[in-house]
């Protein structure tokens, strides 16, 4: 009986942490100490410090603040001018038109940033004005964007996938790799979609783009070659198992900077601008990490995780409905959360439940990336919807129902990812053995 | 309250718990005024956490450079003994020293769904929000500290292959004897290579999260003093 009320303290001082708007990494350490006090006579604060001192200086760690910094880099070139202006020609002739260029746009960013919300500026930035100057209906221009550019999370290199690698000590270029193909899928799906309106929504059709020649189409896409470039030696380079995803991250860094010096957008100003914007966010995870890395600690003194796999295996749940179940709990959670912390605050208790359930920890990775993303463009807190309010200047509310097909699409990629599997798990299991190992 | 020695006459926990709250409430008893006196410590602190912002960029360059020197190494068959500690080492630096000044930065998140449900409530809630984290944050510089200490004492060394000169040793442990001592450390200081001490390596531990209580401290007599948060940051980036 002791037991339960000690579980129901630490659930309660947890809720009011988190809704008390105490900073994520703070508030998990504070619910962390009260679960060590209660659960266990261990010295919480030395404890507290050993686990946080092994997470924090850990290698694995390393390609997190060298991805995002990469990321940082490409930002502030002109690479959204160029994106748009080298897509454009080709998109053309596609049923939806340059309506692709935001999903073909968010593809090619996302495999070289990390995050859904850079992904989303850095397409947005451009493709909107041109889009609206065109007339494209708004809702497909806005919709397709805040869906398309939460394939920033799941296209290598992803901020989230590093993060679940670390919280349950997984590879993270099997993790990278995992997200490839269901990556391309998804995008499918959006151009699969905007075709659909194409055809059905005949009247809303703006004029044809005027043909261009092959010639002037390369030369409008020469910029997007060495980008491309970029792309294929620091995947490929972590396929081909030459590199860790940390030296890939290394690599992308150097590519970046190399990148923005041919294009004349290197100075001193950008150099900074990019690093300490790296700096800051490579601290707000490494934070959120280390109150994750006590929580799980303590999370194990509790007996929570392991009586909910109990609970599971004892309603003998088979994966699917399991899946099924962790969908609508991660749905809700990205209501009042963003991403990260959802994955580092659940992770110490779903982990043994999806291991006990049998579920292949990679491929769960991937199902993960695809709710959270889809709870990055459902209201109220979908930090996709902020950034594109920002950008347009429309009602929140008007944002969320443009992405609600975007929202279904996202659901059905689950459903394929469930009938699926190998979609995700084929390429990690294929990587080459490398040297770096 | 075990754990907490006495220091100055006073409990530990008095000196870290009691005396910034004291301030706090003082800020918030007299307001404007408490600002106009405060208002130097601000600047300077400002400062402080901009240069722990830039130290820890600096390390960021420093985790590029080491993998990268790594990769040169494997790629020339040669050896580069314990990189990968040296760039976790780095990578601990550049997190612990970025906290405070990515905090006054508004780069922290936080579950802000109440936060905004009203100006009124906002002032309440991030005050009372900033004080939890003030305390938790300063139990976690205390332990940071004491875990640093007992490394030293203990001469845990590190587990991998990594080395440092001992001149670099023995340049940081100055700081924590008195001068009188300096010429006599120097003395027995040889010019080999010894195996890492961890202490060192958590120094920018103990520094960055002193400097992260320091901070929310300080931003929450400054919320106090003006009625009104002084963090703004550029919510996404």
């Amino acid at each position: 009986m002791t037991e339960l009320y000690a579980t129901a303290i630490f659930l309660l001082v947890l809720f009011a942490l988190l809704g008390g708007s105490v900073w994520i990494g703070l508030a998990l350490m504070g619910v962390a100490w009260v679960g060590m006090e209660l659960f266990t006579s261990r010295p919480a604060g030395d404890a507290m410090i050993t686990t946080i001192w092994t997470g924090a200086s850990s290698w694995t760690l390393t390609a997190l603040p060298l991805f995002i910094w990469m990321g940082e880099i490409l930002y502030r070139t002109r690479l959204s001018q160029d994106m748009f202006r080298g897509l454009a020609p080709w998109m053309r002739f596609l049923p939806g038109g340059l309506l692709h260029t935001n999903i073909a746009g968010c593809t090619i960013f996302a495999a070289v940033s990390g995050s859904s919300a850079a992904t989303l500026n850095m397409v947005g930035k451009m493709s909107i004005p041109e889009l609206r100057k065109r007339g494209y209906p708004e809702y497909m221009i806005i919709g397709t964007l805040a869906g398309a550019a939460t394939l920033g999370l799941m296209i290598p290199p992803s901020l989230t996938l590093i993060v679940y690698g670390v919280t349950i000590n997984e590879s993270i270029t099997k993790l990278f790799m995992a997200g490839v193909f269901p990556g391309l899928v998804l995008a499918g799906l959006f151009m699969l979609y905007i075709a659909a309106w194409h055809f059905v929504r005949k009247d809303q059709r703006p004029e044809p783009e005027p043909a261009m020649p092959l010639g002037k189409r390369l030369a409008e896409s020469r910029f997007l070659l060495p980008l491309f470039g970029l792309v294929f030696v620091v995947i490929g380079s972590m396929y081909l198992g030459y590199a860790t995803a940390t030296e890939a991250a290394a690599v992308g860094v150097v590519g970046a900077l190399a990148l923005s010096a041919m294009q004349g957008s290197l100075d001193w100003a950008t150099f900074k601008d990019s690093l300490m914007g790296a700096t800051k966010t490579s601290a707000m995870i490494a934070f959120i990490l280390m109150g994750a890395a006590f929580l799980s600690l303590s999370m194990g003194f509790t007996g929570l995780p392991r009586a909910l796999a109990e609970l599971i295996e004892s309603y003998q749940l088979s994966p699917v409905a399991l899946i099924a179940v962790l969908t609508v709990f991660y749905l809700i959670l990205g209501m009042f959360m963003d991403g990260l912390s959802s994955v580092v605050l659940t992770m110490a208790i779903v982990e043994p439940m999806i291991r006990a359930a049998g579920i292949d920890v990679i491929w769960f990775g991937i199902f993960l990336v695809v709710v959270i993303e889809t709870a990055q463009v459902t209201p109220p807190i979908g930090f996709n919807l902020f950034v594109l309010q920002g950008m347009t200047r429309h009602e929140i509310g008007y944002i969320a129902k443009t992405a609600i097909p975007m929202v279904g699409l996202m659901l059905l990629m689950v459903v394929i990812l469930v009938i699926w599997p190998e979609l995700a798990t084929w390429l990690p299991d294929n990587i080459r053995q490398g040297p770096g190992g | 309250m075990r754990d907490w020695q006495p220091f100055l006459w006073l409990p530990l926990w008095v000196w870290l718990f009691v005396f910034p709250t004291l301030l706090a409430l003082f800020c918030f008893w007299q307001g404007p005024k408490a600002a106009v006196i405060l208002s130097p410590v601000w600047r300077v602190l400002d400062r402080v956490y901009k240069v722990a912002g830039a130290l820890a960029a600096g390390f960021m360059v420093l985790i590029l450079m080491l993998i990268i020197g790594q990769m040169i190494a494997r790629w020339s068959s040669l050896t580069f003994p314990g990189s990968t500690e040296y760039a976790g080492y780095a990578m601990a630096a550049t997190s612990f020293f970025a906290l405070a000044y990515t905090l006054t930065q508004g780069g922290h998140i936080r579950v802000s769904v109440l936060l905004n449900l009203n100006e009124h409530t906002k002032f309440w809630l991030d005050a009372a929000a900033m004080f939890v984290a003030a305390v938790t944050a300063t139990y976690f510089a205390r332990y940071a500290i004491k875990t640093n200490i007992v490394s030293e004492m203990l001469n845990d060394r590190t587990q991998g292959q990594d080395f440092v000169p001992e001149w670099l040793l023995t340049f940081f442990a100055m700081f924590a004897n008195a001068p009188s001592k300096w010429a006599e450390m120097w003395a027995q200081t040889g010019s080999e290579w010894v195996y890492t001490p961890v202490w060192l390596p958590q120094l920018p531990m103990s520094i960055g999260t002193v400097l992260l209580a320091i901070a929310i401290w300080d931003y929450l007599t400054r919320l106090l003093a003006l009625r009104e948060s002084q963090i703004h940051g550029d919510v996404l980036e």
